[in-house]
C-alpha cells in the first residue's frame, strides 16, 4: 500500500473552486453569496449572480463544506473528456441550494450509489503526485476511495 | 385568424428544397457540398441564384465568411450574405433570420441553407474562464445519459423503451436517400451495440458527420409574380426561439425548454399538438424523442413509450417523428440539420416522399434545441390548410 499522500503540501487542480479542508482530507467549496438576493453562487468567480444576475462586486466569498445531494448518475463506458478514464462514473450533485454541478464519484460501482444519498468531496492526488483533484464519495464513507 | 408577423406581406413559403446526403467525414470541400445542395433547391423551385436577394449560412465548424467563398460559383450577384451559427440549432436559425427578411417585406425570395464540415468541437462554454468540478460537465452525451437515467427510473421503463426510439429511426434513414445511415437496425442490434454512457448505447447517439441542406423562402405576394406552383409550395405559420429558464425541478429544464417553445410556435399556427402530422425534432439521444414528443404534447406526460410501442409515432401512424431518420438516422451535421428538418417537412406536405410518405401529411413542426440551451420551432402546412 502506498503511503498516505501529504495532500497539504499539494496544489487544488481548481484552485477557484474548493480548498483542502481543516480535516486534511476532505475540501472546502468556494461560493458567492449575493447581497441583493442572498443566494449562493459557484464558482465563485463567476461575473454575476447565477440567480438574478447582480454584479459580482456585489457578493461577498463564502466557504461551505463540499458535498451536496446525489440527484443522478451514470458510468462513462468511454473516455469521453482528457482526466476521465472509462469506465468511470459522473452524477448531478446539489452542493447547494438551486445549484447542481456534475461530479466525478469515486465509487467502484454503481451499485453502491442511490438518488438522494449525501455526498462528501474529497481530495484525491493525481498521478503528478503534486496535485489534487475534486471527487465525491457517499458521505457515510470514512475512507478515502 | 389572428394575423402574426409570420404572415406579413401575404406570408412565407418554401418553394424550393435541396440537399447533399449526410455522409462521414471526407476530404470533399465544404464548397462542393453546399452548391449540391443550393443548385438543388433552386431546381426544385424552378428559380435562378440572380433571383435570390439574400441568404443565410447555418454553420459552425467551417470558419469565418463560408457564404461567399461557396455563392461566388454560383455568380457574384451581389446578394445579402449572412452566416448563423447557434451550435446544433444553426440552421433552423438561419431559416428563422430569413422567415424575418420575407415576412417583413425586406426581400421577397431568401436562401436558408446549413452546410458543415465534421469540426474540433470547440466551443464557448470552454472558454467562460471558470473552472468546473468534472472533465465531463460540458459533454452533452453525460448530460443525456444523466437525463435518460431518470427517465427511466420515472417511469419504471427498461432500457428497451428508450432503444426503439432508434430501431424506428434507423429504419426511416434507411428509406431516405439522404440519410447517413441506411439500415435497419433491430432491437437486439441497438441493444448490444457499445455502450457510451449509462444506457445508451452507441446506434443510440447520433453519429458525427457532414453534408448540406439548402431552402429557398418567397413571400406570399411574390409567388404569382414568380410564377411558381402554389401546389408546391409549403407555408410557414409559425416561428420561436427561446433559451432556458431556472429549473424548477432537477431535470426539468430541458422539457420545459421544449414544451414552452413548442406551445409558443403552436398558438402562433392555432393549431393543438395532436394535429401534427409530421414532427422532426432533436433526437441526438433515443431518450429525448421519448421526453420531447411528451413535452410537445403530441401525447400525454409519461406516454412517450407507450406512444412509440403502438406504433403512433410511426410512418403511419398519428403522428410521424423523425420521418427523415431524425440525427440519429439521418445524421446531425450541425449547420445543416435544421434545415434538413424544414425539407424533410416540405417533402413530405407536397406527397413527395417516395418510400416513406406519412399519408395526408397536412402539418409539421420542425424543432430543435441547441448547445446553451437554446431552442427554436418551426410549424409548416399546406399552402391551403
Amino acid at each position: 500500500m502506498p503511503m498516505t499522500p501529504d495532500l497539504a503540501s499539494m496544489r487544488p487542480q481548481n484552485p477557484s473552486l474548493y480548498r483542502l479542508a481543516a480535516d486534511g482530507r476532505s475540501l472546502d467549496f468556494l461560493f458567492a453569496q449575493c447581497s441583493a438576493c442572498g443566494s449562493l453562487s459557484f464558482p465563485a468567480n463567476a461575473p454575476g449572480c447565477m440567480h438574478c444576475g447582480a454584479p459580482a462586486d456585489q457578493a461577498e466569498p463564502v466557504t461551505r463544506p463540499g458535498g451536496g445531494t446525489l440527484l443522478e448518475y451514470v458510468t462513462l463506458h468511454v473516455a469521453l473528456a482528457p482526466g476521465m478514464p472509462a469506465p468511470s462514473i459522473a452524477g448531478d450533485i446539489r452542493i447547494a441550494d438551486q445549484v447542481v454541478e456534475e461530479g466525478v464519484i469515486a465509487v467502484a460501482d454503481e451499485a453502491a450509489l442511490r438518488p438522494g444519498m449525501a455526498m462528501q468531496a474529497v481530495a484525491v492526488p493525481l498521478p503528478s503526485g503534486e496535485v489534487y483533484a475534486c471527487q465525491f464519495v457517499p458521505a457515510t464513507v470514512g475512507e478515502l476511495p | 385568424m389572428s394575423e402574426h408577423w409570420i404572415d406579413g406581406h401575404q406570408g412565407v413559403y418554401v418553394v424550393g428544397i435541396g440537399l447533399h446526403p449526410y455522409q462521414f467525414p471526407s476530404d470533399t470541400p465544404y464548397t462542393q457540398l453546399g452548391l449540391v445542395a443550393v443548385r438543388a433547391a433552386l431546381a426544385d423551385a424552378g428559380l435562378a441564384w440572380k433571383q435570390v436577394q439574400s441568404a443565410y449560412v447555418g454553420t459552425t465548424s467551417i470558419g469565418m465568411a463560408a457564404g461567399r467563398v461557396m455563392f461566388r460559383h454560383l455568380g457574384s450577384t451581389g446578394l445579402a450574405v449572412t452566416q448563423v451559427e447557434n451550435a446544433s440549432a444553426s440552421g433552423s436559425f438561419a431559416f428563422r433570420q430569413a422567415c424575418m427578411e420575407v415576412a417583413h417585406g425586406i426581400s421577397d425570395v431568401v436562401l436558408a441553407m446549413g452546410v458543415d464540415k465534421h469540426g474540433d468541437g470547440r466551443r464557448a462554454a470552454n472558454k467562460d474562464g471558470l473552472e468546473r468540478l468534472s472533465p465531463t460537465a460540458t459533454i452533452p452525451a453525460v448530460k443525456f445519459a444523466l437525463m435518460a437515467r431518470s427517465y427511466l427510473r420515472e417511469r419504471g421503463a427498461g432500457s428497451a423503451a428508450m432503444a426503439q426510439v432508434a430501431v424506428k429511426n434507423h429504419g426511416n434513414a434507411a428509406r431516405n436517400p439522404y440519410a447517413q445511415f441506411r439500415k435497419p437496425r433491430t432491437l437486439e442490434q441497438v441493444l448490444a451495440s457499445p455502450k457510451v454512457a449509462g444506457d445508451l448505447t452507441v446506434q443510440q447517439c447520433c453519429p458525427r458527420g457532414e453534408g448540406a441542406a439548402a431552402v429557398l423562402l418567397v413571400s406570399g405576394r411574390a409567388l404569382a409574380r414568380l410564377g411558381l406552383d402554389a401546389r408546391r409550395c409549403v407555408r410557414v405559420r409559425a416561428s420561436v426561439a427561446t433559451s432556458e429558464r431556472d429549473e424548477q425541478r432537477y431535470g426539468d429544464g430541458p422539457v420545459e425548454l421544449v414544451g414552452s417553445s413548442a406551445r409558443l410556435a403552436m398558438a402562433q399556427a392555432g393549431i393543438s399538438p395532436t394535429q401534427l402530422d409530421l414532427l422532426e425534432l432533436h433526437d441526438a439521444f433515443s431518450v429525448e424523442e421519448l421526453l420531447y414528443s411528451e413535452a410537445i404534447g403530441v401525447c400525454a406526460p409519461g406516454e412517450g413509450a407507450a406512444y412509440l410501442e403502438r406504433g403512433d409515432s410511426q410512418i403511419g401512424g398519428r403522428c410521424a417523428i423523425n420521418a427523415s431518420g431524425g440525427l440519429i438516422g439521418m445524421g446531425h451535421p450541425l449547420g445543416p440539420t435544421g434545415i434538413g428538418q424544414i425539407a424533410e417537412i416540405v417533402r413530405q406536405i407536397r406527397g413527395e416522399a417516395q418510400g416513406r410518405q406519412q399519408p395526408n401529411a397536412r402539418w409539421g413542426m420542425a424543432h430543435m434545441i441547441g448547445l446553451g440551451s437554446v431552442a427554436i420551432a418551426h410549424v409548416l402546412s399546406a399552402a391551403q390548410a
